[in-house]
């Protein structure tokens, strides 16, 4: 056990010490072809040297290289600066009308919400003790229809004015 | 004027950092320049030619914006690789997405646009996926030796592990990448 655990550390060192002559420029394998898996191991590193590219930046190319980064930076700091915020766009009734409108649909809808009470539709008069709500109802229905009307119309006007 | 104070030459990552802080945005220059060629060399081991650039300028653009909450409990260059991992992961993720031909980078254009003899270009994309089918810690331990030139002694002591640990996680990487590449 302890034998062959040495014999795997001898297989490590090697292994590196190759890699250190290798990455030094020394380019022929060492292992001998009786031990197979460490010779095989060595060519795959130096199929791995071959082939991953080794030169260096040169500092004009570093140059290059940070001009374009800075150029990016600027040119998406100017775009960000440039678009109009979410609320701003919501409200652009201008170039798009259709936001207005579901916007007025929606206050209109959230008017019936927060008052259930109130119909659009004619109750109808529904019977003799409820004739005295009914009246108020009416008068009810008549504010918050106007109320809805003006909105529209100030959104409209707001929308007419940019 | 802290800001326009001329930078040291050998001032330490920490230094420029707390300086790109405070407004001088000639200390992330410098930043950049110092680890540009090693991130740029990493890059290049396993993105195919053709995106290398832009992706390298990626990892920067994210450095770049959160730097300034960079608080400094792992050194820069540690940071700045993990950042670097995470952004290939994230290009291949993208690639996988787009159901990219991983051969693509092979058409005769490409290979010359990017000045490299087409066979060797094949076996680096070929190496590129090999590296990706990788653990991590296999191409880790890789990368650090051949695409950051670090020592053995050094990735023990970067990985906090000791040195026979090291080499034997190196030769199992080597072996693993070694199937891969007879797959």
């Amino acid at each position: 056990m302890i034998m062959q655990r040495q014999i795997e550390t001898q297989k490590d060192d090697r292994l590196a010490d190759f890699t250190d002559r290798l990455l030094g420029g020394e380019t022929t394998p060492t292992a001998s072809n009786s031990d197979e898996e460490l010779l095989s191991l060595e060519k795959t590193l130096l199929r791995l040297n071959h082939v991953l590219p080794s030169a260096q930046l040169e500092e004009a190319r570093v140059e290059q290289m940070l001009a374009r980064l800075k150029a990016r930076v600027k040119r998406e700091e100017e775009e960000r600066a440039a678009r109009p915020s979410f609320w701003r766009r919501l409200f652009d009734f201008q170039s798009n009308p259709q936001a207005g409108l579901l916007i007025g649909v929606a206050a209109a809808i959230l008017l019936l919400v927060v008052f259930p009470w109130v119909s659009l539709t004619d109750p109808g008069v529904t019977g003799t003790a409820g004739a005295g709500s009914a009246g108020t109802s009416a008068g009810v229905n008549l504010f918050v229809g106007v109320g809805v009307a003006l909105f529209l119309l100030a959104l409209y006007w707001i929308s007419r004015r940019k | 004027m802290q800001n326009s104070e001329p930078l040291p030459q050998d001032a330490s990552d920490q230094f420029l950092i707390q300086r790109y802080k405070d407004g001088n945005t000639e200390a992330f220059d410098a930043l950049y320049r110092r680890h540009l060629p090693k991130v740029y060399k990493r890059i290049r081991c396993v993105i195919p030619e053709g995106d290398v650039e832009d992706v390298t300028q990626e990892i920067f653009i994210a450095a770049l914006k959160s730097l300034s909450t960079f608080r400094g409990d792992a050194q820069f260059g540690t940071w700045l690789r993990a950042l670097t991992n995470h952004k290939v992961a994230e290009f291949y993720r993208r690639r996988g997405r787009k159901q990219e031909p991983l051969l693509a980078p092979l058409s005769g254009a490409s290979a010359q646009a990017t000045g490299g003899a087409p066979k060797i270009m094949e076996d680096r994309i070929i190496l590129q996926r090999a590296f990706q089918n990788l653990p991590e810690n296999y191409r880790e331990v890789i990368l650090l030796r051949f695409a950051e030139d670090m020592q053995f002694n050094e990735i023990a002591e970067h990985t906090r592990q000791n040195l026979e640990a090291v080499k034997s996680l190196f030769r199992r990487a080597v072996a693993a990448l070694r199937n891969q590449l007879e797959q």
